[in-house]
């Protein structure tokens, strides 16, 4: 009666409250009515009782109010603590629970590392090398500026042409797709200090590259517009070597140092993180003022497009501004803007996105394992599961179970993963081949683990999750019957199936794809480049260091050169020429034959020249086919030797030989008879075109920069060829190239590429292998009985081997035709990078399907052991 | 019969001595303190009550709900051991201040010790 009246006067509601504040209320209730009751029997009327209770309660509201916040924060505390201790007792007992199956947990955590590793460690290298090759503010608008002959080039090359001086200050000035356009050129220099002369590289660049990219001197300052403009002898040294060669020591600034002997001086630091734009570059030694109104010299264009705009429009002002001022080369050649993302211009970008491609089918094999390990083991444990519900666990509480399971295993399987793709990481990064040299740059960043993390999660808790829910269904059944099939579905049975033939299906996919690479890499080592590279090296005569400049001078020098070469017992033939292997040289102009219509004007192209020596075909070891060498070796000399393939192009029906020729530029330039048809070469090894036009030029009065030396000995017996120049006045003398080394490096990518997707097929293949052999082992144990009853019945065990092995040779042969087909298509993907095999190579589609099913085979053969080896009588009995 | 202001802090000892004894809901304790003060301390009702949320969070003091002798949930507090440690630090501090406030008030003028020097 006491209460009723207390809740009315106070107005108390205890309901659709938390409970935390129905506590509170209720507590506060039951004082007042106890002290109303204490005044009522001290003699007090029920009424007075009340208005005293609550004045000696003290200020309500606010007590109340009080409590309230005391009570939520208790209640936060508890409920955070429970939490906590529940978190600790479901990992120590998933702990537990997989300590007890030591296999099945090792298996699955390897899977997942393997996968995860593999993913992070290509991953990493396109994320640096793709997604963030400029680490410039704003990266995203940052684009490389160059210019490309419109029409014409048939040299079989790619050809950018760095814009001139004239071109980049019309640029600066005018574009308005741009916020800032930036020049720069990167170069050599020869460095003394204490006489010790090396070499050092230089970045020229102007004063506001600095803001562009970000960076601030480390000490010292930058140079101004006008040092520039004045070509002022004043320099930065860049951090590394700063730290290395000069001790770090802030005093270098205001001292001097000689580059390419002329005195600079030294006015800052530049920090390491300042980078040319070319990635592959290694870190510039000595920044430079670019002098951008000297007209002689292209630069390098890089700029940040404004907001919004794109390349296409950028590239549209960037022609017209060109078209106004008109094109540097004249009439000649005309020339168009490219503007495209720094990305664009990786090398090997197209195998780089394959290999992330092939990473990607490694990973989905590698979470379809997972994920029917994660199955395979639920249902065996449907028993256990329903025995716990059935004892009173909650089916949240079996979720958090799973769950914690499955977080440990995730959280494993990751941290082995990244840790493996960071192994993986630093061997791509040892193996690189030189023409990836940026791979080097590559880094595990946050966004590669944050999806390294991410995978590893979802594979594994989400297909517990879905194991989870499936098993609730079912627990009662699974009790009811108390056997270890009765989850067993025939649903449950097709996914696990479904899994197993995705995985070898992958697998195919993947097999194809690295045959045919393992195909066109052989191809590319035994390709016949038309020219004998071993024993064959060049060396060029640097001119410029040796201060001479004169062409006649030139010209003696490399006679007399040649002489003292020739008299070295090993050299058996040499040359001088302005394309070594390697290297090519170029004509522009417009290619007119005579006899045919005159080209028309806008068809000046580039065309391969090589001004060489007579010697240059023998000691290449290039055959000439018809004709004969040149007859005229003077500086009038009018002609020239072409290559087969152009002979056949332009004078189908006849004889090349007599037939004549010319560049033309002026339209004074003479014409030129064919001598002679020398056999098509490669001489920057096989994946450059075999048929493009090459003209031979008897030496003239240009000068060669490069030697051509045949040798029987090997780049030993070419010391005293470097000795000679040193006695001949150069100071650093080059070491000879090696033209075997020339033709390898060329293909040192493809093979690269190759070698990283046989691994991943490899990788792959074992997964699912894995894949295989599990679920094998999984439907012999669930037919356990079955087959004992077969046996039992009289089966022989070849029947029964026949059964379990088909079963397996099935799924196998399933996955085998579904990859090869999705490889038929798929291989056009790579495509590009074959040689010498074609997409729908049958080679490579076989070996597809032998090697997938005879791993499938092998992968059954102890599942088929195992069911051979059933005793009859325990199995039917164990049930 | 005047009426003592309880001292601010001296109600949480208070509070943990009264449930040294034994478990209390809120108003037991109360009752407890006004008869072991012979009704001569002033304690607001919701002041305690504050006092005994605040021991709780502070672990000195553990709470769950109960049955009085009437049949009617309370909630009862029971003494932590962290709380009996405080307690037991606590009485001490405070009777020694106690003794020196009482021994200064009381004492004369001479029966301060003179100075060694």
């Amino acid at each position: 009666m006491i209460r009723a009246g207390i809740r009315r006067v106070f107005a108390l509601s205890l309901r659709g409250r938390r409970r935390w504040e129905r506590d509170v209320e209720e507590e506060i209730m039951l004082h007042l009515t106890l002290r109303a009751e204490q005044l009522v029997a001290a003699g007090r009327s029920a009424e007075d009782a009340y208005a005293e209770a609550v004045r000696r309660f003290g200020p309500l509201d606010e007590s109340r109010a009080r409590m309230f916040d005391a009570a939520r924060h208790r209640e936060r505390h508890m409920q955070r603590t429970e939490w906590l201790a529940d978190a600790r007792q479901d990992l120590r007992f998933a702990l537990h629970t997989l300590a007890g199956q030591k296999l099945w947990t090792a298996v699955t955590v390897l899977t997942l590392a393997l996968g995860i590793g593999a993913t992070t460690a290509v991953f990493s290298v396109v994320s640096t090398m793709i997604l963030h090759p400029i680490a410039y503010p704003h990266a995203d608008r940052i684009v490389l500026l160059y210019q490309q002959p419109s029409s014409g080039n048939n040299t079989g090359l790619q050809v950018t042409i760095l814009p001139s001086a004239r071109i980049m200050r019309a640029w600066r000035a005018d574009a308005h797709s741009f916020e800032a356009i930036e020049a720069y050129n990167a170069g050599t220099a020869g460095m003394e200090t204490d006489g010790d002369p090396s070499t050092v590289n230089t970045a020229r660049v102007l004063p506001s590259f600095l803001s562009f990219a970000g960076e601030r001197p480390l000490i010292g300052r930058m140079f101004t517009d006008g040092e520039a403009a004045s070509k002022s002898h004043v320099v930065l040294l860049g951090e590394s070597i700063w730290r290395q060669r000069f001790g770090s020591n802030p005093n270098v600034l205001g001292k001097y140092i000689t580059l390419d002997g002329a005195s600079y001086a030294i006015i800052g630091v530049l920090p390491a993180a300042l980078q040319l734009p070319s990635a592959s570059r290694n870190s510039s030694d000595m920044w430079l003022p670019l002098d951008i109104h000297d007209d002689q010299i292209g630069m390098y264009g890089i700029g940040r497009l404004r907001p919004g705009i794109a390349t296409e429009t950028a590239q549209r002002e960037l022609d017209s501004i060109q078209t106004r001022i008109g094109n540097i080369q004249g009439d000649h050649a005309t020339l168009n803007s490219i503007v495209m993302p720094p990305s664009s211009r990786v090398s090997y970008r197209d195998s780089l996105m394959l290999l992330t491609w092939a990473v990607a089918l490694v990973l989905l094999v590698a979470c379809a394992n997972v994920a029917h390990l994660v199955l395979a083991r639920s249902s065996t444990r449907q028993r256990e599961l329903a025995i716990r519900a059935a004892l009173g666990a909650g089916r949240w509480r079996i979720v958090r179970q799973l769950l914690a399971e499955s977080l440990l295993i995730a959280a494993t399987g990751t941290a082995l993963g990244v840790f493996a793709g960071w192994i993986g990481l630093h061997v791509m990064i040892s193996l690189r081949p030189s023409s990836l040299d940026s791979l080097k740059a590559a880094r595990l960043d946050g966004t590669t683990l944050g999806i390294a993390l991410a995978v590893g999660i979802a594979s594994t808790v989400v297909f517990a999750l879905l194991a989870a829910f499936r098993s609730g269904g079912s627990s009662s059944d699974a009790l009811r019957t108390g056997s270890l099939t009765a989850s067993s579905s025939r649903a449950q049975r097709r996914v696990r199936g479904l899994l197993v033939v995705t995985e070898m299906a992958l697998s195919a996919l993947l097999i194809v794809g690295a045959t045919m690479l393992v195909r066109s890499v052989i191809n590319l080592q035994s390709a016949k480049l038309g020219f004998e590279p071993h024993g064959l090296y060049s060396i060029k005569i640097p001119f410029e260091e040796a201060h001479i400049s004169a062409p006649a001078a030139r010209a003696a020098f490399t006679k007399a050169y040649l002489d003292r070469v020739r008299r070295i017992p090993a050299v058996t033939s040499l040359a001088a020429t302005t394309s070594p292997p390697g290297w090519f040289f170029f004509d522009i102009g417009r290619l007119e034959i005579e006899g045919q219509p005159a080209p028309p004007a806008t068809s000046t192209s580039f065309i391969t020249a090589n001004q060489t020596q007579n010697a240059f075909f023998a000691t290449m070891r290039i055959p000439l086919v018809r004709g004969s060498l040149f007859t005229d070796t003077s500086a009038t000399s009018t002609q020239v030797i072409v290559n087969a393939s152009f002979a056949r192009k332009t004078w189908p029906s006849g004889d090349a030989v007599g037939q004549r020729i010319r560049i033309v530029q002026t339209d004074s330039e003479p014409w030129l008879t064919v001598v002679g048809v020398a056999a098509d070469a490669q001489t920057s090894g096989p994946l450059s075109e075999a048929t493009a036009p090459v003209l031979y030029l008897p030496p003239g009065d240009r000068t060669w920069a490069n030697v051509i030396i045949r040798t029987s000995g090997g780049a030993a017996s070419l010391a005293p060829a470097v000795a000679i120049l040193r006695q001949m006045g150069i100071r650093r003398p080059p070491t000879p190239a090696s033209a075997e080394q020339v033709v390898d490096k060329a293909i040192d990518a493809p093979r690269f590429v190759m070698l990283l997707l046989t691994t991943f097929t490899v990788l792959a293949l074992l997964l699912a292998a894995i894949g295989m052999y599990g679920v094998m082992s999984y439907r012999v144990a669930q037919t356990t009985r079955e087959i004992g009853i077969r046996i039992a019945l009289g089966a022989t065990p070849a029947r029964i081997g026949r059964t379990v092995l088909g079963s397996g040779v099935a799924l196998a042969v399933g996955g085998a035709i579904v990859g090869l087909t999705a490889a038929a298509w798929g291989t056009r993907l790579i495509q590009a990078q074959l040689y010498g095999v074609s997409r729908l190579d049958p080679v490579a589609f076989t070996v597809g399907a032998v090697v997938l099913v005879g791993v499938a085979v092998l992968a059954c053969v102890i599942p088929t052991r195992r069911a051979l080896s059933i005793d009859p009588v325990s199995a039917i009995r164990a049930e | 019969m005047p009426r003592l202001t309880v001292l601010k802090g001296t109600l949480d000892v208070l509070v943990l001595r009264a449930l040294s004894w034994t478990p209390m809901h809120g108003f037991e304790i109360v009752d407890w303190l006004e008869r072991a003060g012979s009704g001569r301390l002033d304690i607001d009702d919701s002041a305690l009550y504050q006092a005994l949320y605040r021991l709780e969070e502070r672990g000195l003091l553990a709470a769950d709900w109960g049955v009085t002798e009437n049949n009617r949930r309370a909630r009862y507090y029971t003494l932590t051991p962290a709380g009996r440690t405080f307690l037991r630090a606590e009485t001490k501090q405070w009777m020694q201040y106690a003794q020196t406030v009482t021994t200064i008030l009381t004492a004369g003028k001479d029966a301060v010790p003179a100075n060694a020097t």
